[in-house]
């Protein structure tokens, strides 16, 4: 099988959480006897590489960050100007998030599913998760125990070319916290993470409160 | 305030708006931005962390944020690409995250950002072409859910006297 991979982020190549994972989940997907090809609509010079791989190839992945509950502007720009094909060919999409559960990438998913039939191609499935908005603030160790999970996923679409596995829908996790995980994490929040947010802010030159409000209201 | 933002070259639509919120004296503010310069969100996340608030993409989107944080209702008047709102429409909504701050809560058993302004702008689409209304109202809710507030729903141009009556 020939994969057409899109990285449907905004974000360039070197800060883009989906391509953290894409390539930890194209190591599990190259076990198989595949190959694939990888571009990125963050790079506007690809974008004629691009429409012509789709109009070529017929099993399209497109990997893509939740963009307030759909998909990112960018990427709906690409897509308006490719044609839609004939009907042959699989789209299958990886749904990624800062938001953790499960619900809240819900919506995307469901616009995806209806945009692989837009286009004309068969659904074969979105695999869903969240919790990656800290992939590339880490290093090492810790951004690989992020990542990890993917190889598996990659190993199977590798195998059937589609998400349509039992495992990959079990790979989102939970839809909502439990209460004590919702109490828990509630604290981490408000202590932890906000410290941690905080370390992060320096580290990157800001010198305002994070909860600054720059345009005050009248 | 209702702050209405049209994306689009469609005047016309802009103009019986104008004249219906006139004849019932609401307080409103167009933006035509069809010829505007605004680009897409590049998820850089400086809004959040390092210049809290404030988008890096130094374009003519500062112009709505800073009329956003005063205003009751965002409506953005949109061309439809596959079935949605298009990209021009889809990056104005966007770009709002600098609305939010990095902060995270639980609320209503979800995780949400902790939003910088008091002031909560309900949301509001009109749409001119083909789309896929009853998604558009669930994704207009779950925006609002984004942003501490409600939505006002999705209106075909067609319908457009029905979206002015939810502008008060």
């Amino acid at each position: 099988m020939h994969v057409l991979i899109i990285n449907g982020s905004p974000r360039v190549k070197k800060f883009s959480n989906t391509d953290k994972i894409l390539q930890v989940f194209n190591e599990g997907m190259m076990e198989s006897d595949n190959t694939y090809e990888q571009y990125e609509v963050s790079n506007r010079n690809q974008w004629e590489k691009i429409r012509n791989a789709f109009d070529r190839c017929d099993n399209i992945l497109i990997a893509l960050p939740l963009f307030v509950e759909c998909i990112p502007g960018l990427l709906l720009e690409f897509l308006e100007t490719v044609t839609p094909k004939s009907g042959n060919a699989t789209m299958s999409f990886i749904l990624q998030s800062g938001f953790a559960e499960g619900v809240q990438l819900r919506c995307g998913e469901e616009y995806l599913q209806k945009l692989a039939g837009l286009l004309g191609c068969r659904y074969g499935g979105t695999l869903v998760k969240g919790n990656n908005f800290s992939i590339r603030l880490v290093e090492g160790q810790e951004r690989e125990n992020m990542t990890a999970p993917y190889k598996d996923m990659g190993r199977i679409f590798g195998q059937k070319g589609n998400f349509e596995d039992e495992e990959c829908r079990k790979f989102t996790g939970p839809e909502i916290f439990p209460a004590p995980v919702r109490l828990l994490v509630g604290l981490m929040f408000k202590t932890f993470a906000a410290k941690s947010f905080e370390k992060t802010a320096k580290e990157w030159g800001c010198t305002r409160p994070l909860k600054d409000r720059p345009y005050q209201a009248g | 305030m209702i702050l209405i933002v049209n994306t689009t070259e469609n005047k016309e639509i802009t103009s019986r708006i104008s004249e219906e919120l006139k004849s019932k004296n609401i307080t409103f503010e167009i933006m035509e931005t069809a010829d505007k310069k605004i680009g897409h969100c590049i998820g850089c996340n400086y809004c959040w962390l390092k210049t809290p608030g404030i988008c890096s993409v130094k374009d003519d989107y500062e112009e709505i944020l800073k009329k956003l944080v005063n205003s009751d209702q965002l409506w953005v008047i949109s061309n439809t690409a596959l079935g949605f709102i298009d990209h021009k429409g889809k990056n104005i909504i966007d770009r709002i995250i600098p609305l939010a701050t990095m902060h995270l809560y639980f609320k209503k058993k979800q995780m949400r950002h902790v939003l910088r302004y008091k002031k909560h702008t309900d949301v509001g689409f009109v749409y001119i072409g083909e789309a896929d209304r009853e998604y558009l109202n669930k994704w207009s809710e779950r925006v609002a859910v984004n942003f501490g507030s409600k939505s006002l729903g999705a209106f075909p141009k067609e319908d457009w006297k029905e979206a002015a009556a939810c502008m008060y």
